[in-house]
């Protein structure tokens, strides 16, 4: 029907719009190849010409709002002098060590060249790392804007985050749940915003969240990570601390249905714990979800090589559970609260993604209350492993093994109980030996003591003062004074011989 | 946002609670991939699942998360169902203790989460051990009455119930939202309720079944 009309149209109809005189074609909206080409070439140079107006406003504005937080964290630098004093001394140590080693080189030209060198080197560190940060977020605002590019309302959507993200940067110092309280509302208003207005899809407006979301957080996130004003930090170091000392939990005890013996199994596993510390090393909330999701997918290939079955719950917990203990990932809490704070909120609630991260807070908080009942264990044991006194796979003679390898373990550990005896008996003995000794020596020199007086006592009384008549030194002491002492005799020796000279 | 538009996407979440070995797993297997027992397992895992529906002309987004339900687990619970739309209870019906557990769970659901939860409680039938009294039955479905719930029984084996007990759950919870929606109108806690876990979305108009190449599924 329409292929019938379209044979009758008019011929003029078909002429290039522009009127060159050529025919126009309906994919090119009625121009010619030519006019096509040129007026595409004109749209897509205004577009680029677009692109970089923006960007350069961008640009500016990135800078402007930069210099603005340097000038605004300037006066607060003050509290912070250990920070700016250690700079100082970085930049003081690094021409010293120029200077000697220039003075190596060229030991006549003295320090004027030097002096330049310190002026050249001195501003280098801190412009740097100022030029890394600065660099990184704006790869993601290019990365951004790249996104956006198509977008009809890319450039408003621009607008607001870029807004919204510096006057976070303001606010910085607000409690960080007010703070959280701030993102996730923009979320909320943005989301709802972009599904009415933009008639965009829900997958469609999720994309865009979350480029939304790495835009933002990349700027804040060194504001809002683990930020002073909370005890996130305590309770880092605190579960760390906790989850040290549970390091004699077993397999067995958490009733974990992996079986490491397996090669693929134990390889999952570590993949899994290596996946669970990254997360600290990502920025951006999705990102760290990201590896939460990767480590809960290798602990389900554990579990499925291991018991050929798809993974519950029931055996997905405690399984997590191990690898938390196994990993100890770095700043576990604050990454938790990050998530918590600054997930896009949909991803949290419903989202697998949600679901893995519940799963990895439920852990947290078994471990932080885990206890001797949830091992299967007697209050007793459990203390005793936690305290280090014992531990479960050197179990004390009194507990009952069954297994093989329990038994063998038990033997060992009876031998090396036997040779730890064997070992105090004989240091006692040695001590009581050396003891002896001791004594023994005491009681010689009081000997020795009591013999001296005695001969010294049999002497006849005033001898003591008539030491010149020992020539023959019968008593060692009497001998080494007479060595030692002036030669009091001298003058009773004949006069030493003198040098003669004999005449012929 | 127009009361009355055209499709609508709900997504709710349904926390899946029992004790072990009652059949929660074979439940939710059966109900999203319509497997039991399957040896020759292409799920990598059970403890995730999500089914997407359409219930009388809206789309609907269910996430079923399963829970451990191992008694060492059980303080656990409320970071589990944070932000639930819906339960799913199941007990089995020749062990009544299991029963008690899901009153237990029931009084907690309702204590965190009020009226905003609906709740289904599912008695897994065993054909092979129907040793269970008539009397036993009435007493369940008049204290699931008592608390505000539906009940229901199940086979896994036989797919039987499943369907409608979730078909019945969801538009329980599509009425709670809309409920919530009249409730805050053109309110300013919009944000706060909607980031509550109850979230609507406007479809495009043109998303119809036969427009999409590879969105359904
Ligand atoms: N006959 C029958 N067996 C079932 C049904 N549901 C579960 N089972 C069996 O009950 C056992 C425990 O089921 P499972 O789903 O693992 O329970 P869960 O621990 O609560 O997840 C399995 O052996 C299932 O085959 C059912 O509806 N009918
Ligand atoms: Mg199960
Ligand atoms: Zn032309």
């Amino acid at each position: 029907m329409s292929q019938r009309r379209a044979i009758h149209v008019d011929p003029s109809e078909l002429l290039c719009t522009k009127g060159c005189g050529f025919y126009g074609n309906a994919a090119w909206q009625g121009l010619c190849s030519k006019c096509w080409r040129d007026e595409n070439q004109r749209e897509k140079q205004k577009q680029i010409q677009e692109d970089w107006a923006l960007a350069e406003r961008l640009q500016r504005e990135e800078e402007e709002a930069y210099a603005y937080r340097q000038q605004r964290t300037q006066p607060h630098s003050t509290p912070i002098k250990p920070l700016s004093k250690l700079e100082e001394r970085k930049t003081k140590e690094k021409p010293s060590r120029v200077n000697s080693v220039t003075k190596l080189f060229t030991a006549k030209t003295p320090s004027k060249k030097d002096v330049s060198f310190d002026a050249h080197s001195s501003p280098s560190p801190s412009s740097s790392t100022g030029r890394h940060s600065s660099a990184d977020s704006d790869i993601t605002t290019k990365e951004f804007i790249d996104f956006l590019k198509p977008l009809k309302s890319g450039r408003e959507i621009f607008k607001q985050c870029r807004a919204f993200t510096e006057s976070m940067i303001y606010k910085r110092d607000i409690e960080v749940d007010e703070f959280s309280e701030c993102v996730q509302d923009f979320y909320q208003n943005l989301s709802d915003r972009l599904l009415t207005q933009f008639k965009g899809s829900s997958e469609h407006v999720e994309s865009v969240m979350d480029e939304v979301e790495k835009y933002i957080m990349i700027r804040l996130y060194k504001d809002v990570f683990c930020p002073e004003t909370t005890d996130d930090e305590k309770k880092d170091l605190a579960i760390q601390k906790r989850i040290r000392s549970l390091h004699w939990v077993t397999i067995e005890m958490l009733c974990v249905p992996v079986d490491e013996e397996i090669p693929e199994v134990s390889d999952s596993v570590v993949k899994a714990i290596t996946d669970v510390i990254e997360m600290d090393s990502k920025r951006v909330p999705k990102d760290k979800l990201a590896c939460v999701t990767r480590c809960s997918k290798h602990i389900f290939n554990a579990i499925k090589v291991s018991t050929k079955e798809a993974a519950s719950a029931d055996d997905f917990l405690p399984t997590l559970i191990y690898i938390v203990l196994k990993a100890n990932p770095p700043r576990l809490q604050s990454n938790i609260q990050y998530i918590t704070r600054f997930c896009n909120p949909s991803r949290l609630m419903t989202g697998e993604d949600g679901y893995y991260f519940t799963n990895l807070c439920c852990a947290v908080a078994f471990i932080e209350k885990l206890d001797g009942p949830s091992l299967n264990l007697s209050p007793e044991e459990f203390e005793l492993y936690m305290s280090g006194q014992a531990s479960p796979h050197w179990p004390p003679p009194t507990a009952a093994c069954s297994s093989a390898t329990g038994s063998a373990a038990l033997t060992q550990v009876n031998q090396s109980m036997d040779l730890l005896t064997g070992l105090g008996v004989r240091q006692e003995r040695v001590l009581e030996k050396a003891r002896q000794m001791e004594s023994d020596l005491i009681d010689w020199t009081d000997e020795v003591e009591q013999k001296v007086q005695s001969v010294l006592d049999s002497l006849p009384a005033g001898t003591p003062e008539l030491p010149v008549t020992t020539d023959s030194g019968t008593t060692p002491t009497a001998a080494s004074s007479a060595i030692d002492s002036d030669n009091v005799e001298n003058e009773l020796l004949p006069p030493p011989l003198q040098p003669q000279v004999f005449a012929g | 946002m127009a009361a009355t538009g055209g499709g609508k996407t709900y997504s709710f979440k349904v926390v899946l609670l029992g004790e072990g070995c009652v059949g929660k797993t074979s439940l939710v297997l059966r109900y999203c991939e319509n497997k039991f027992n399957d040896k020759h397992i292409t799920t990598l895992q059970a403890s995730f699942l999500t089914k997407k529906l359409n219930i009388t002309g809206r789309r609907v987004n269910l996430a079923i998360w399963d829970t451990a339900g191992q008694e060492r687990f059980h303080a656990l619970g409320p970071i589990y169902y944070r932000d639930s739309n819906g339960a799913v209870l199941v007990y089995d019906i020749t062990d009544m203790d299991s029963f008690q557990k899901v009153k237990n769970w029931v009084k907690e659901l309702r204590k965190m989460l009020g009226n905003d939860i609906c709740l289904c409680i599912v008695g897994k039938i065993l054909l092979l051990q129907t040793r269970f009294s008539g009397g036993a039955i009435v007493v369940v479905y008049s204290y699931a009455e008592s608390v505000g719930a539906k009940h229901y029984h199940t086979s896994a084996k036989l797919n039987k119930g499943i369907e409608e007990m979730f078909l019945d759950l969801c538009k329980r919870m599509m009425e709670t939202a809309q409920a919530e929606e009249r409730l805050k109108g053109n309110g300013a806690s919009q944000s706060a309720s909607s980031r509550r876990g109850v979230q609507i979305v406007d479809d495009e108009p043109q998303a119809t079944p036969t427009g999409g190449c590879c969105s359904s599924g």
